[in-house]
């Protein structure tokens, strides 16, 4: 569905991505793992127009969509749900989902239309339409932030750190909406500190590093391998020394690219 | 240019202005003289707060009316020339900025700016609208001059280029001293300046006072130059205009720029009233400093001498100590540190707690941070506090050093409830605080950045040299154990990541403290440079100095810290030593993916599946 | 009794025309914390357009202002792309000089046009009032009134109803989240700050009607503007109209038990009372706090 090849991307001096290869399949959920500062973020930004790529190119559904603005990027189908704090708590629920359909603004017919869909699946929208976002619990605002990237039937949506700040009710909240998403008929690409959490809920993981995928495999697998927390939980005791010098380079790239 | 080429540059340059009238007896020439110098000291003035601090002012031409109606009424009232009494227009000046402190104490720099405004349209109404102080709209007559006519303005001209003279002076007095270094720092950056030990509302409380007086003393001269007082005129805002224009043309800041900028702008001035005939000159002269104001900020916002020795840097291409020949060797820590180290508790009893947090609670709106989290840290030891992302260990620490205030509970320090206590209060008591990204002050060398830490209030010492004396041993010797003793000149904006955060563990150490909070000090420096800290701060613990780590480098924490605090959702889920700590579940599910949400969401995904 | 009165609706009349000439100063800053000095002279500006067509044509000024509504709404657009945005990008820190700047140089050429006199436009029904009992309401301040409360009125319905007004409202909130659903942050910035300005058209015809005006008279407006915002809690349309009517009334009381020369310090005065007293304002608009919670 969508595919990065050689990907390469960053903010002023640095590149953060350093020739990204991935490809999302049709209808699955794929999160991306990784420690602090391998780029996960990076690559949801590149694909939603917020970065343009240095180099390489990323392609849905076969079409090229690199370098092309954000509005452009939701109208070909993919929408990304920002990290905590992206919704707008000034702005009722039922504003929110308005402003959601922001790129459909001439189709009036169509924005309603998706928002009383959107209600059935999410009763939420319906219930509390006239509260102030703001007001709402940190699981029913996730739910807002997904049924608004929902609006403009994507084909493709983009979580980036869902569960951040979350407490675990609120994470069980994110869990099943993005099944739902996913069986509304959306592919979901993810990104996610919470390691487990991510990829129980994924079909596929894909484990980043130092600017590059280092690792792709179904979900299952991941969880599966014995050396799981030493790759995400940097060294601990129980993954030993051999974790050290790996943990050491990321640092120093880190560094590299901060200095 | 070295100072003494400065110095006989600045002397040659008074000389000659002070030779004018003698030479010439142009009347014009010493009017647009009289009027440069008037500018002049009014934008170095300003500078000293709008500059150096960073508060810009649009009401500082209020200080000329209040010189110039202060002499102008005690003169009348008893009889002596206004020169006389001028120093008092300074005085009078100077405490309407005090009393005007009141508002910057506690607002930051969009209110400054409001409420300057509004001084000076209050006094100007108030002038106007006193008629029994001020003579009111019909303006106030001084006594004419009593010197020989065949002198002219001289008196006039002397006295205002000798306040040009003292304008510099205090500019450089300022500049050099402790209140300077201060004032640049809460302009780089109030909070972090705050937190190292500087009193910002007095600092800017005394910034406004200085930057008021002159201009008071300026105006009552320049009152009785014009020998009669029209409030429409004294307090007009076109001169405050005027003010920052001329500031900022020449580079904010800068001790020499105001001035720049005065030469500059007034025979400009006199140019367009020459030029355009009555009302039309008035007209033309707000086009220009209007449209001059707008294309400084867009063209030239730095001003004139910053961007000239920046040209003059890159043409000469200064060479800078490279990154890879900074020194590692171990040092041992400096003399002053060992000395007032806080005692280690003997064996077998347990060491007292030095800094503990009981029941803190933090909202930001609806969403809790911090919620109930209680902790305490022992005397003497290297406590870890660790948690996922979001678990609100930054907020901790900002509650611990007062950033911010608790919602509920208690912060307590060597046994002073200190949760109501100010930033700068916290530094005085010996708590010290790094961040995340070092917040260094970009505008200052790396040793002035260390020299500007004070560790406690001292009066007279403000306007002692910035770094001079034990004070600037201490910090170069600083510098030097946490390995930049070659970096001291350098501009810390041009430091890598890494090295800034060493120099602000220099600034740290700098207040003495008794406990040191250090907010990921490992992420994002090398593993050269983070064995090199965990070593610093070993051998600085070793001397009794308390340490709290928020980190995420386990290695790093769990080699180094006893005990590990571990938050989650803002609370403390465990507190022990590390072996134990690493192997407790809870933790390890904190981390990898939470207890609650594993189990409860076990089942859907089979079902899914 | 009836002086109290007769002073209180007054002042109402009067803090309902603040208001809206405060509204758009609000909104910018509300919207992107810039404080636009030049908002006052934005308001000069559309008085003296007000005056001169009026005198042209003999038009009634309080519509000619509305019509002026587009005018205003196109430079405050120009302005917002030319410094505004530009010295956002340079230092934000020089935004407010720029703004001041851009103030000064608006006086500069209206003297030029205009010259200094004073102006006012005075239509057929300036000196003319309606009684009812011992109260006298001047028509030309009901009318103003009326008039500012129907824009404010559309101007919250053009925040809360219309995609571009909500699209202001997000950015306000969230630039990434706005971002993030294809807004184009850049030029719903220039909306808002265009609209900002287009609520001086009224205002400045307003102003033109009720009020002798010189070019320079922006320092007094920009004064008086702060002084409501300052009152209502930085940022808040609901602190601000309350701030609008304390002014007016204020000012009127000032007027009527004190001395009419006074009435022009009553903004100074409150603006450092308050600031030293109640910097968050009269209201406690709560500043957000914009840090992360990590």
């Amino acid at each position: 569905m969508i595919e990065l090849r050689d990907l390469t991307a960053g903010y002023g001096g640095g590149d953060v991505l350093q020739g990204v290869d991935l490809a999302v399949e049709r209808g699955s959920i794929t999160c991306v793992v990784g420690p602090n500062g391998a780029g996960k973020s990076t690559v949801l930004r590149v694909i939603s127009g917020l970065l343009r790529p240095r180099l390489g190119e990323v392609t849905l559904a076969g079409a090229s969509i690199a370098g092309r603005s954000t509005p452009d990027i939701i109208r070909a189908g993919i929408v990304q749900v920002p990290q905590a704090g992206g919704l707008f708590g000034d702005l009722t629920v039922h504003e929110n989902m308005l402003v959601g359909g922001h790129v459909l603004r001439r189709d009036r017919k169509r924005v309603k239309r998706r928002i009383a869909e959107l209600a059935e699946a999410f009763p939420i929208l319906g219930e509390r339409a006239g509260d102030k976002a703001g007001d709402l619990s940190g699981g029913q605002r996730r739910i807002v932030e997904f049924a608004r990237a929902l609006i403009t039937e994507p084909q493709v949506v983009l979580l980036d750190e869902p569960t951040l700040g979350l407490d675990p009710r609120a994470s069980a909240v994110v869990f099943e909406t993005t099944k739902m998403v996913q069986s509304l008929g959306a592919t979901v690409l993810m990104v996610e500190q919470n390691v487990r959490f991510g990829l129980k809920l994924a079909d596929h993981g894909v484990v980043m590093e130092r600017g590059r995928v280092i690792l792709a495999d179904t979900a299952e697998a991941l969880l599966a391998r014995p050396d799981m927390s030493a790759l995400f939980f940097g060294s601990t005791p129980q993954a030993g020394e051999a974790a050290e010098g790996r943990e050491e380079a990321r640092k120093s790239t880190a560094a590299g690219s901060l200095a | 240019m070295n100072r003494a080429a400065k110095l006989s540059l600045a002397a040659l340059g008074v000389t000659l202005l002070a030779l004018v009238p003698v030479v010439s007896g142009n009347i014009y020439l010493q009017n647009l003289l009289i009027m440069t110098f008037l500018l002049a000291v009014l934008a170095s003035g300003w500078n000293i707060i709008g500059g150096y601090a960073g508060y810009i002012s649009l009401g500082h031409s209020a200080f000329i009316g209040v010189g110039a109606y202060t002499a102008g009424i005690l003169a009348n009232r008893w009889g002596v020339s206004p020169l006389v009494v001028a120093p008092l227009g300074g005085v009078a000046a100077a405490l309407i900025a005090l009393s005007l402190s009141l508002v910057t104490g506690r607002t930051r720099g969009a209110a400054f700016v409001i409420v300057t405004f509004a001084m000076l349209e209050l006094l100007g109404l108030v002038a106007t609208n006193w008629p029994g102080l001020t003579g009111g709209a019909d303006g106030l007559v001084l006594p004419l001059p009593s010197w020989s006519v065949d002198i002219q303005n001289w008196p006039f001209y002397y006295a205002l280029l000798l306040l040009v003279v003292l304008s510099v002076l205090m500019s450089i007095a300022i500049k050099r001293s402790k209140l300077g270094l201060g004032l640049v720092a809460i302009r780089d950056d109030e909070d972090k300046a705050a937190g190292i030990g500087v009193t910002t509302p007095v600092y800017k409380a005394i910034a406004f006072m200085a930057s008021a007086v002159l201009v008071g003393v300026a105006g009552s001269v320049y009152g009785y130059y014009v020998s009669y007082l029209d409030t429409s005129a004294l307090f007009d805002i076109t001169l405050s205009v005027e003010v920052v224009l001329a500031a900022l043309i020449g580079g904010r800041g800068t001790v020499w720029g105001p001035v720049l900028g005065a030469a500059i702008l007034q025979p400009l001035i006199e140019v367009t009233n020459s030029s355009f005939g009555g009302a039309s000159a008035g007209a033309v002269r707000l086009l220009l400093f209007g449209g001059l104001l707008v294309a400084v900020a867009l063209l030239l916002p730095r001003g004139l001498l910053p961007e000239l020795e920046r040209l003059a840097r890159r043409i000469l291409r200064h060479r800078e100590p490279s990154l890879t020949g900074a020194r590692l060797a171990d040092r041992p820590v400096p003399e002053f540190l060992r000395r007032s180290a806080p005692p280690v508790a003997a064996d077998g009893t347990a060491p007292p707690s030095l800094l503990s947090v009981a029941g803190v609670s933090k909202r930001f709106g609806g969403v809790k941070a911090l919620d109930g989290a209680s902790f305490s840290v022992r005397a003497g030891s290297i406590t870890a506090l660790i948690g996922p992302n979001g678990s609100g260990k930054t907020t901790l620490f900002n509650v611990m050093d007062g950033t911010y205030r608790a919602s509920a509970g208690e912060v307590r320090l060597a046994g002073d409830d200190i949760t109501e206590w100010s930033r700068t209060r916290r530094a005085f008591a010996g708590m010290g605080r790094t961040y995340q990204l070092p917040r260094l002050f970009d505008s200052l060398s790396v040793l002035e950045n260390v020299a500007a830490v004070t560790d406690e209030f001292r009066l007279r010492t403000l306007l002692a040299s910035a770094v001079s004396g034990a004070e600037a041993e201490r910090a170069t010797e600083l510098l030097e154990f946490v390995g930049l003793g070659d970096y001291v000149d350098a501009r810390a904006s041009e430091l890598s990541y890494g090295q800034r955060k060493l120099v602000e563990l220099a600034q740290v150490l700098m207040l003495d403290p008794a406990v040191i909070l250090l907010d990921e000090p490992a992420a994002g420096i090398n593993p050269t440079l983070i064995r090199r800290l965990a070593g610093l701060i070993r051998s600085l613990n070793e001397t009794g100095r308390t340490f709290v780590i928020v980190e995420h480098d386990m290695h790093f924490v769990l080699s180094l810290c006893d005990p590990v605090v571990v938050l989650s959702r803002g609370t403390v889920i465990a507190d022990d030593g590390p072996q134990a700590v690493s192997s407790d579940p809870a933790v390890l599910e904190a981390y990898l993916g939470d207890d609650f949400v594993a189990e409860d969401i076990d089942a859907p995904v089979g079902a899914a599946r | 009794m009836t002086l109290l009165a007769q002073t209180l609706i007054f002042g109402l009349l009067t803090g309902g025309v603040y208001a809206l000439m405060s509204s758009g100063f609000t909104l910018t800053f509300g919207v992107m914390r810039v404080i636009n000095l030049a908002h006052g002279a934005l308001l000069i500006v559309a008085a003296f357009f007000t005056w001169w067509l009026w005198d042209r044509t003999g038009i009634d000024p309080l519509l000619l202002g509305l019509g002026l509504t587009v005018v205003m709404y196109g430079i405050g657009w120009v302005l917002y792309k030319t410094v505004i945005a530009r010295v956002q990008r340079i230092d934000p820190e020089l935004t407010l000089v720029a703004s001041f700047g851009v103030a000064v140089a608006a006086s500069g050429v209206l003297s030029l046009i205009w010259g200094t006199e004073a102006r006012a436009a005075t239509p057929s029904y300036f000196n003319t009032s309606i009684s009812l009992g011992e109260i006298v309401i001047p028509r030309a301040q009901l009318y103003a009134c009326v008039g500012a409360v129907l824009l404010l009125a559309a101007l919250y319905a053009l925040l809360r109803g219309t995609f571009v007004g909500r699209s202001i409202r997000a950015c306000a909130t969230s630039r990434n989240g706005a971002a993030l659903v294809g807004i184009d942050v850049e030029r719903t910035m220039a909306q808002m700050f265009a609209i900002g300005a287009a609520t001086t058209a009224f205002g400045g015809a307003a102003l033109a009607v009720l009020y002798q005006f010189v070019p320079d008279s922006h320092y007094v407006w920009i004064g008086r503007v702060l002084c409501i915002v300052v009152l209502g809690g930085f940022g808040s349309f609901a602190g601000a109209a309350a701030g609008a009517v304390i002014l007016g009334i204020g000012e009127a009381l000032t007027a009527a038990y004190w001395d009419t020369r006074w009435t022009t310090a009553v903004p100074y005065l409150l603006i450092i009372a308050i600031l030293i007293l109640r910097p968050q304002g009269l209201f406690g608009a709560r500043h957000r706090l914009e840090g992360a919670t990590t």
